[in-house]
């Protein structure tokens, strides 16, 4: 087949399709996007819920609905795609392995590429929580699926570890559904995902969040019959004795999102082992040239609009590399985590253009002040590890500073929450 | 005698508990805990008027595609959300769906519509 | 009336059983395997790492056991036997390292005793040179010493392929079927089980876990038995350089035994940390898994929490310490004529081809007449592994079965074709399947691939998908339609 694709975007999820659409819109002939599930859009099918598109439409949409106005969009531009079509390979010259059952076993070298694979759930074994290896384990995203998708459900009574934002919205919808959510477990001090998830599906609904606890054990031979829960300490650890069991049928896990970043590996793109992302310039080109990355894929990001946003800039910069190497070299200034910083995105930039920082605290903290090199700063009444902040830098501010090589991000606060 | 009571701010990623005082007749007269504007207004929308959109799915007896999203044409009380839930599970949608087509009117006598959020053509089409 | 009558029964299709049903499916006599579980190999065959090895380089090593005959009989034939059953079957090495020069003098023992006997001269590597051959081994070891046979197969792929071998040579084999009593006649045995009687000439009981329960039905309880578990962690395949081969540490006390060894898939298994256990308990717990993790990182030191992709817990079932811990029990029972006892312990997977030998030895013995099958194949194809075939090779297989080209396990990829030939060779459930092709097994361990596959597994086995279960009856994975709940008045809470 296509031997003259401009732009390949693995991955037809939010950020595929965003990427996709910029690709065309910036120029690129033909742009494919290979996918390996059923249908578009990754998994905002699955998410039913509302909350996406403020920032993006400013208005309040579903996931459906969101994917839908790109569908849409990515159609009348004309962009192809490949439904259940599996990336195998990809090599360190763009070389893109495929199979589907459709169209076979393919190869071929697009002129840019764009990974857009998402993220996937930590699994229970990477969580590593100990007891028996009964059914009714599952990740929350998983469990979505098969409610909203599927039309099953895992069980009728649920407790679910970790309150990232997906497991907050499934004991929602779970309730809604008619099951009984027994608690939401963090071990973490604060909430993994966004205050108003923890309001709008927990307090709604009066579902307990314990907060510093952690499920200790999973009981039951078959099915799971029940979950023992603990406190944790500050390392934590379970504290011993502070064990009780909670019945249940199932145990959901939401305990954090991981890049999907098998792929670029294969194509020995750097990654960031903080972030699990590739390493990216302003343009989101990865260390591989003519090999561009943005959405979660890069950074797990809260929410979908960034997503979109990250992965057209990926997409025309694709577009640009195809045409001819059309993209400016960027790079040149390291951007470094500094104080109470986690991570920075880019992790290059060229000093000269104007550039969004993308970023994530390590702990939260009131009345703090991120601080961008000498070039930028910017207060926040709070800010907390899952609520990314963004800081616009001016082109003309870099290119006044002059950098020398480095910008450090830094964040002073008070502590708090 | 003041009344009390307390709700969770969303207006930032601070979450501020907000206590809402009252007097007697259940005017306002202060705040306790809410430094900014935004957050005493919507702290005083949640307590007159607390609302949500509400998302779910019916079906649609289509094996290849047997639920099909849905949402509140508007927000509706909270309290409302339950017997929603219950009177949308009854429901089975007939293609062909657009989003935005009503699947049921004025449901559970909430004053809003149950609306489609994705296209379904019906059994064997495309999408 | 029996409901079934055979020449010998096998009660339990672990890997001796499987081992056995196949030594003799090679003579024309009836033979039929009895197992309680959904699938083959899921008892304690399931919680082996599969290495195979005569442990001739540990302190627990006794040339004089029954057990160490066995080894020296099967080990040389688990590479052709492999071969034969189209079975992955790695020979990757094992270094017996020591963290100090006190232990290192017992190793110079054991390498001086494993020459005496013959079996080898297994070579000794200070720690400057077997960095060069394990380049991320930790610095606080010593040295090691260096046994080149040492090999891996998977436990459970060799159970399914010896006993879909055996089936496909005219074993019965009767899944879900759970013994519950045994009368010894004169000439023959009556064995009850949940799905009827079954009269047998020949009873062996190789029921793994239960070995010790079923003998006791017929007072043939030769043996006491006890249970012992550890903690297996398995890493994310991207950290494979760390080891190459075996590594393990001499333990300072019995059941102190800590490896790290490559499986045939190319993960890191770590652990086992052994311990006495209660009967039928596979649970770990967090105190197990942390020490395991910590004794992998004294080997190991790049060893990461965050690599750890799943866990489970092995699990054997050892002699009591008077006999000797890894002393077997693959004998006809001294009370009861034609009731074999088969259970080894460790390394049970490693033994099971000389103890098949040797069960079918017994019997000729005692007088049974086995006459050979000339009908008998010995081979086994393979569930053709997609992620593992050449270019050319997967083109063929997709030009000639496209499902072979949906690829549904992005991690492990494995495609729906596999998945089919899995389900139309016996699988039922969604471990069968991932114990056959592996989806799920991967860093996201289903995560994607887990609705799919329990749609396809519905769809060849004909039943609603809220009949599909992890392992057999009562574990299904979705076992209600979404809307059940509200129709049925739930959520008036």
């Amino acid at each position: 087949m296509a031997n003259k694709v401009d732009v390949a975007v693995i991955g037809a999820g939010p950020a595929g399709l965003a990427a996709a659409i910029a690709a065309r819109e910036q120029g690129a002939e033909k742009v494919l996007i290979i996918e390996r599930a059923e249908q578009l859009g990754g998994l905002l099918p699955q998410c039913i819920h509302n909350g996406f598109g403020l920032e993006y439409f400013e208005r309040d949409m579903t996931g459906p609905e969101y994917e839908k106005a790109f569908v849409e969009r990515a159609m009348g531009l004309g962009v192809e795609t490949q439904l259940e079509t599996m990336v195998i390979d990809l090599d360190g010259e763009r070389g893109i392995t495929a199979v589907s059952r459709k169209h076979g076993y393919m190869k071929f070298k697009p002129g840019a590429v764009v990974l857009a694979m998402g993220c996937r759930e930590r699994s229970r074994g990477a969580v590593g929580i100990p007891g028996t290896r009964p059914a009714g384990v599952l990740t929350a995203g998983t469990c979505q699926r098969f409610v909203n998708i599927e039309g099953y459900m895992p069980g009728s009574r649920y407790v679910v570890l970790g309150s990232g934002d997906i497991g907050m919205i499934m004991a929602r919808r779970l309730t809604l559904e008619g099951a009984k959510v027994e608690a939401v477990v963090e071990i973490m001090p604060w909430p993994g995902g966004l205050i108003r998830n923890e309001v709008q599906c927990l307090h709604d609904f009066g579902i307990p969040l314990l907060l510093e606890h952690t499920v200790s054990f999973v009981h039951g031979e078959k099915r799971v019959e029940g979950v023992s829960v603990c406190r944790v300490d500050a390392e934590r650890r379970p504290i011993g004795g502070s064990e009780r069991f909670i019945p249940c049928d199932c145990l959901l896990i939401s305990a954090g999102l991981i890049p999907e970043n098998e792929l670029s590996r294969r194509a020995g793109v750097e990654l960031d082992p903080v972030t699990g992302g590739p390493v990216v310039d302003e343009s989101r080109q990865t260390s591989v040239p003519g090999v561009f990355a943005g959405g979660n894929v890069v950074q797990v990001h809260d929410l979908v609009d960034w997503v979109s946003r990250e992965a057209e800039l990926a997409g025309r910069s694709a577009a640009a590399f195809a045409d001819k190497g059309r993209l400016k070299p960027a790079g040149g200034v390291k951007v470094v985590p500094g104080e109470s910083i986690r991570y920075v995105v880019p992790h290059t930039i060229s000093g000269r253009e104007d550039v969004s920082l993308h970023m994530r605290v390590t702990r939260p903290g009131l009345k703090a002040t991120v601080k961008v090199g000498g070039v930028a700063s910017k207060r926040f009444r709070s800010v907390r590890p899952s609520e990314m902040i963004v800081i616009d830098l001016k082109g003309d501010a870099l290119k006044e500073a002059g950098t020398g090589g480095e910008l450090t991000v830094d964040c002073r606060m008070k502590e708090g929450d | 005698m003041e009344a009390r009571e307390t709700v969770i701010c969303i207006g930032c990623p601070l979450g501020c508990r907000v206590t809402v005082l009252q007097d007697k007749k259940g005017n306002v007269t202060g705040f306790k805990g809410a430094d900014c504007k935004q957050g005493q207004k919507y702290v005083l929308d949640e307590l007159k008027n607390p609302v949500r959109t509400l998302t779910a799915t019916v079906r649609t007896g289509d094996e290849g595609y047997p639920l099909l999203p849905v949402r509140t044409s508007r927000p509706v009380l909270k309290v409302l959300m339950r017997p929603i839930m219950r009177e949308t599970a009854k429901v089975t949608a007939r293609p062909p769906v657009k989003a935005g087509d009503v699947i049921v009117k004025n449901v559970a006598k909430s004053r809003a519509d149950i609306i489609a959020t994705a296209d379904w053509p019906g059994p064997g089409g495309e999408g | 009336m029996p409901f079934h009558e055979t020449e010998v029964l096998i009660i339990g299709a672990g890997v001796l059983g499987a081992a056995t049903a196949r030594e003799l499916s090679r003579y024309k006599v009836d033979v039929t395997v009895v197992e309680k579980g959904v699938d083959v190999g899921w008892g304690i065959t399931k919680a082996n790492v599969g290495v195979v090895c005569q442990g001739r380089d540990t302190l627990e090593f006794r040339p004089e056991y029954h057990r160490t005959r066995l080894l020296w009989r099967a080990l040389p034939l688990m590479e052709p036997l492999c071969r034969e059953l189209e079975v992955p079957f790695k020979k990757v090495g094992a270094y017996m390292m020591v963290r100090d020069q006190v232990l290192k003098e017992k190793l110079d023992k054991l390498a001086k005793r494993t020459e005496s006997l013959g079996l080898g001269s297994d070579k000794y590597y200070p720690f400057t040179e077997l960095r060069e051959r394990e380049p991320y081994i930790s610095p606080e070891i010593k040295g090691g010493l260096h046994d080149p046979e040492i090999a891996v197969v998977h436990p459970v792929y060799l159970t399914q392929a010896l006993m879909e071998n055996a089936v496909s040579n005219g074993v019965n084999l009767m899944l879900e079927t759970e013994v519950t009593g045994i009368q010894a006649g004169h000439s023959e045995f009556t064995v009850q089980t949940d799905h009827g009687e079954i009269k047998a000439r020949y009873v062996i009981n190789a029921a793994g876990e239960w070995v010790d329960r079923i003998a006791a039905m017929v007072n043939a309880d030769d043996f006491v038995l006890f249970p012992i578990k550890g903690y297996v962690g398995v890493l994310d395949r991207n950290c494979s350089q760390l080891a190459g081969s075996l590594l393990a540490v001499l333990p300072e006390e019995p059941g102190d035994m800590n490896i790290v060894v490559p499986t045939v898939e190319g993960n890191l298994l770590f652990g086992i940390q052994l311990q006495i256990n209660r009967r039928h308990d596979r649970s770990t717990t967090e105190h197990m898994a942390r020490l395991a993790l910590a004794n992998a990182r004294k080997l190991i030191p790049e060893i990461s929490e965050k690599d750890v992709i799943n866990s489970f817990c092995g699990f054997l079932m050892f002699r009591n310490f008077e006999i000797g811990w890894h002393e077997c029990e693959v004998a006809m029972s001294a009370r009861v004529p034609r009731f074999v006892n088969m259970t080894i312990g460790y390394p049970g997977v490693s033994a099971s081809p000389g103890a098949a030998l040797e069960v079918v030895e017994i019997m000729q013995a005692d007088g049974l007449k086995l006459e050979p099958d000339p009908k008998f194949n010995p081979h086994r194809k393979d569930i053709p592994d997609f992620s593992v075939l050449t270019e050319k090779e997967r083109k063929a297989l997709v030009r000639k079965d496209p499902r072979y080209g949906h690829v549904v396990c992005r991690c492990e990829t494995v495609t729906e074709g596999e998945i089919v030939e899995a389900v139309r060779r016996g699988a039922t459930t969604l471990d069968g399947v991932k114990f056959r092709v592996r989806p799920g097994t991967g860093r996201c361990q289903g995560g994607f691939c887990g609705p799919r596959v329990s749609r396809i597994i519905a769809r060849e086995l004909g039943i609603p998908e809220t009949e599909v279960t992890k392992a057999g009856g009562g574990s299904p994975q979705v076992p209600l339609r979404t809307k059940q709940l509200l129709e049925e008045g739930g959520g008036d809470g």
